[in-house]
């Protein structure tokens, strides 16, 4: 029998469902001969996960690409502001494309890791308290608690992106070293800054962090063929899931917002064509540059982005 | 408590290792405090800015965790040379001549074989953040203001090197002890009592007033 | 072979290394790196052709503990507040504090040793290490109060028992510390030492009113300062009162939103404390003395620090607290007594040990056990054991370990704290201040049980913010 070792970090939530229910399918499929011990923050620091599978550590980890641009610069296409992600499934469509261009595959391999899956999150969008900012010049001046290219794209319309850690978020909004706070739904919900808040944009929609699912090459390629099919066929599966489950909180998410008194704030069509002409295309445009600079296919990757979204818009995902 | 230095010297080549080694480690030490002051400043610039000047401080965290390494472990070796790190001290406070150096020896002996793999290992977390062909070096970067990582994943190995290095100092002068059975060596810790520990840390507050 | 039995070995030859007088931060790197060695050893069969490579993983994976575990946000409060006590030294606040102390609180029975316990408290809020505000005030209050015809061990006594309370008034190192390793909320921790450090201080100073009553001749009141005299003696203390307000203020505000985060506030509250260090004349040879003092403190404490979280890092892959948590939740024993047999444990071994490397050592395995016992970290209030959430419980039980690793500095036979009174007064003996301290076990077995019994007073000021 095997057992690999699974390094992911904070407690079980929704954004941990897919890792969860692949163990347990790769588990149901070879009998118990291929087991997963999920680990929470046991086996290494989160921003450290992708040095594990490097050294071997562990066989599989979760990380994010924004935590550290400088380990995986390709797959921060994905955390580019506003390259119109509607939702889940497109999400997961992107990354599927970026993940599966050779010169992704080939910087992960570098530190021995091969992408397995994404995790898909839905947009940042800000919660804030006081009067809403729902307009350019209200965000001006904005502390605004956003990392990589979002808190890029916030600073061209003049907010200012602010670090705190996501445990310090709660309390960085409490006492005002913040105004606002982009986050995922999820999050907003489980570090509590949707308790503070007096509002939420619906349809800023300015981005996302990118979250790959990764395993150890060498641990890999030593799979018998049974486990390796055992796995590999599991992914969509636990992607699957992880979309289900993963709607339930949305939907639930309304409800939450009326409990707590939190202003849903819609902001108008003009105002965010600003604000993409402003920030996206020049970030966008300078990612490029300094992968192409790097011998990267930067332009390429971002292409691949735009039309693999156009195609999953037009198959209706 | 670290700050009861009992090192004694002598004209032996070992002790004239032992003093040529130490301004280094106090530079090191030295830096490490002139660290832990500069984040008093980075604070007061980070509150001000955001309270009078509507400009908080960009990456203060990233700026702190850079400075970390330098604040916390630079100065490793300077302690272990005072004999400063925590131990506990029932057993060998009350051992003397050969025994006491025995179990010395088989300390340092055991900590020396530890840092030496955790050089090692540290220079290897170092190595994997850094690549000249990219741009600064860098192969790792912190989350806010992609600062590069590698200086401060640097400063560790640098610092154990320098630990082994009086680790093996150390080595030789309780190994000498037990040979020759010495009473005093020079160029170890020697083994206060509690009490006279407590009473060096006395006489060193006892100087400012 | 099973990994808990490898886990309980090398925990066990751990403990063999920290005896034989091996620093306690090199045996516990030693002890994790050695079983993270053996664990993957273990996974591979012991195949010895497979041996280097369980050995050079296992050096990577410790060889990035020390790099990754310091460089954290929450663990700069650590060094900060080691620099504020040393500024504080600097300032001349301890004996500005003794002052103010001295004429507002001296004319009850017992009056300058209740200023003195006052004082401590109040330089408490400055220093974050024990054993210093010992030392310091053994300088100051000790020979006042024996010229005024105080038993001198008495005297000796409230000075080592109130250099105690600088651990669980903020700012503290120690609740740092414990904030870390158990992965809870730095502010919430410094805002629940205040009231029972002032709790403490408070039943110290009854302690001593009540003995100064019943024998008239061990504490005499002093009297005779005029209020003008009294309000005088406040400014030059004034620091210590700002000091204080901006560390809460900076984690709670009762009156609107705090004013940013705990390392801010420290840092902030070492800014100011360094000024009127500067007013009163420090100049650069005191101020490299104080930094070259702060550095070797905190990387005393750190080196610790990341040696226990190499071991950690080893207890991760053996699953050992795991194990232990389950043990624990499996004894057929109310909670209760389980939770007051730690606390003994802890005595007894805080009778031998550094506190600092006591609970850094058991902290990983004792922690999650405790937890468990309560319900869990996510437990709500209602379907606990102890009637309250997972993180309260988490903030009580590291209020009561501390209280209980402070109650150690002051008991025989390696109370730091009464050794550090002895060696700076050599009239006195250490047994004589072993003597004197004695009637302070009695206070603090009184604080400890109420702090048990009335979780309140811990989880009060915490439950606010
Ligand atoms: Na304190
Ligand atoms: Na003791």
């Amino acid at each position: 029998a095997l057992e690999w070792n699974v390094s992911v970090w904070g407690k079980r939530r929704a954004f941990t469902e897919h890792i969860e229910k692949l163990a347990e399918l790769v588990a149901q499929k070879t009998n118990g001969d291929f087991t997963m011990n999920v680990s929470y923050g046991g086996l290494s620091k989160n921003t450290d996960n992708l040095d594990g599978i490097s050294i071997g550590a562990f066989e599989m980890a979760q990380f994010c690409a924004g935590y550290h641009p400088d380990k995986n610069r390709l797959i921060t296409v994905l955390e580019l502001p506003f390259l119109g992600v509607e939702d889940l499934k497109q999400e997961v469509a992107v990354s599927d494309a970026v993940y599966a261009h050779p010169a992704v595959a080939d910087e992960m391999a570098q530190w021995n890791a091969r992408l397995l899956m994404t995790s898909p999150m839905p947009q940042y969008n800000l919660v804030g308290t006081g009067e809403p900012r729902d307009t350019l010049d209200k965000m001006s001046g904005m502390r605004v608690r956003a990392t990589g290219g979002l808190g890029e794209a916030f600073e061209k319309v003049g907010a200012v992106p602010t670090s705190v850690t996501s445990s310090e978020a709660y309390q960085a909004m409490e006492s005002g070293v913040v105004d606002t706070v982009a986050f995922a739904q999820h999050a907003h919900l489980s570090f509590g800054t949707i308790n503070e808040a007096d509002w939420w944009t619906a349809n800023l929609n300015p981005g996302t962090v990118n979250c790959p699912v990764v395993v150890n090459i060498d641990a890999y390629d030593a799979l018998t063929d049974a486990q390796r099919e055992a796995l590999d066929s599991s992914v969509p599966e636990a992607i699957a899931f992880y979309l289900e489950n993963y709607g339930k909180l949305l939907q639930k998410w309304d409800a939450v917002l009326a409990e707590k008194n939190v202003q849903k704030v819609e902001i108008s069509e003009d105002e965010l064509a600003k604000f993409r002409e402003l920030a996206a295309a020049p970030i966008s445009r300078e990612w490029i540059d300094s992968m192409n600079a790097q011998g990267l296919p930067g332009q390429e990757l971002y292409d691949l982005v735009e039309t693999t979204l156009a195609d999953a818009k037009a198959k209706g995902m | 408590m670290a700050g009861a230095s009992a090192v004694l010297e002598d004209s032996s080549l070992l002790s004239r290792l032992d003093r040529a080694l130490l301004p280094l480690e106090r530079l090191m030490a030295l830096i490490s405090g002139l660290f832990v002051f500069s984040l008093m400043f980075l604070a007061a610039w980070s509150v001000g800015g955001r309270k009078f000047f509507g400009a908080p401080l960009m990456g203060y965290v990233d700026l702190i965790e850079m400075a970390m390494p330098f604040i916390a472990i630079l100065g490793v070796s300077y302690v272990q040379r005072e004999g400063g790190h925590i131990r506990m001290d029932i057993l060998v406070g009350n051992l003397h001549g050969r025994l006491l150096w025995l179990f010395e020896t088989i300390s340092i002996l055991l900590i020396l074989l530890l840092m030496l793999a955790l050089t090692w290992g540290a220079w290897d977390h170092f190595d994997r953040s850094f690549d000249c062909a990219r741009p600064l070096c860098s192969r790792d970067s912190t989350i806010d203001i992609s600062l590069p990582l590698w200086p401060a994943k640097l400063v560790v190995p640098v610092a154990f090197s320098v630990l082994c290095l009086r680790l093996l100092l150390q080595l030789v002068g309780y190994g000498r002890a037990l040979v020759l059975g010495l009473d005093r060596p020079a160029a170890v810790p020697l083994n206060l009592s509690v009490e006279e520990q407590a009473r060096a840390e006395a006489i060193h507050l006892e100087g400012h007033d | 072979m099973d990994p808990i039995t490898i886990g309980l070995w090398v925990t066990g030859a751990m403990f063999v290394m920290v005896v034989i007088g091996m620093r306690v931060a090199f045996a516990a790197a030693m002890a994790g790196f050695v079983g993270l060695v053996w664990l993957r050893w273990n996974g591979f069969g012991y195949n010895p052709e497979q041996f280097w490579k369980a050995l050079t993983i296992s050096v990577k994976i410790a060889g990035q503990v020390p790099h990754s575990k310091v460089s954290s946000q929450s663990l700069s409060l650590i060094p900060t507040f080691i620099l504020i006590g040393y500024l504080a030294y600097y300032a001349n606040l301890t004996k500005a504090l003794f002052e103010a102390a001295k004429r507002w609180f001296a004319w009850v029975p017992g009056g300058l040793a209740v200023s003195t316990v006052f004082a401590t408290a109040g330089f408490a809020a400055v220093s974050g290490a024990s054993v210093a505000t010992a030392a310091v005030f053994a300088r100051i209050a000790i020979p006042e109060m024996q010229a005024v015809g105080y038993n001198k061990k008495f005297a000796a006594g409230v000075v080592a028992a109130g250099g105690t309370l600088a651990s669980l008034i903020p700012p503290s190192a120690i609740l740092v510390i414990y904030a870390i390793i158990v992965e809870q909320d730095v502010g919430k921790l410094l805002l629940a030492g205040f009231i029972p450090g002032a709790f403490s201080a408070v039943i110290y100073a009854s302690l001593i009113i009540g003995i100064a009553v019943i024998w008239k001749n061990v504490g005499p009141p002093v009297t005779g300062f005029t209020w003008r005299q009294r309000f005088a003696a406040l400014p030059p203390a004034l620091p210590i009162v700002a000091v204080v307000v901006i560390i809460i203020f900076f984690v709670y505000n009762p009156f609107g939103e705090a004013w940013g985060t705990p390392t801010e506030g420290g840092a902030v509250g070492a800014f100011i404390v360094f000024l009127m260090a500067l007013y009163r004349g420090m100049r650069w040879a005191e101020l490299k003395d104080a930094l070259i003092e702060t550095a070797k403190l905190t990387v005393m404490i750190f080196t610790i620090i990341w040696g226990v979280l190499i071991y950690v890092r080893f207890l991760g892959f053996a699953d050992l607290p795991g194990a232990f948590a389950d043990w624990i939740t499996s004894l057929h024993m109310s909670p209760m007594l389980i939770l007051v047999c730690i606390l003994l444990a802890y005595a007894v071994l805080g009778m031998f040990m550094d506190a600092i490397g006591m609970l850094l050592l058991t902290l990983p395995v004792v922690y999650p056990a405790v937890m468990a016992l309560n319900g869990g970290e996510g437990v709500s209030a209602a379907e606990s054991t102890f009637g309250m959430s997972g993180t309260m419980c988490a903030i009580w039980f590291g209020i009561l370990v501390v209280k209980m690793a402070e109650f150690c500095l002051i008991t025989p036979p390696i109370g730091l704290n009464c050794f550090v009174v002895a060696g700076v007064r050599p009239d006195l003996s250490v047994q004589d201040v072993f003597k004197g301290v004695a009637p302070f076990f009695l206070a603090d077995a009184v604080t400890i049980a109420l702090l048990v019994a009335f979780p309140a007073i811990v989880l009060y000021l915490p439950s606010l913010a």
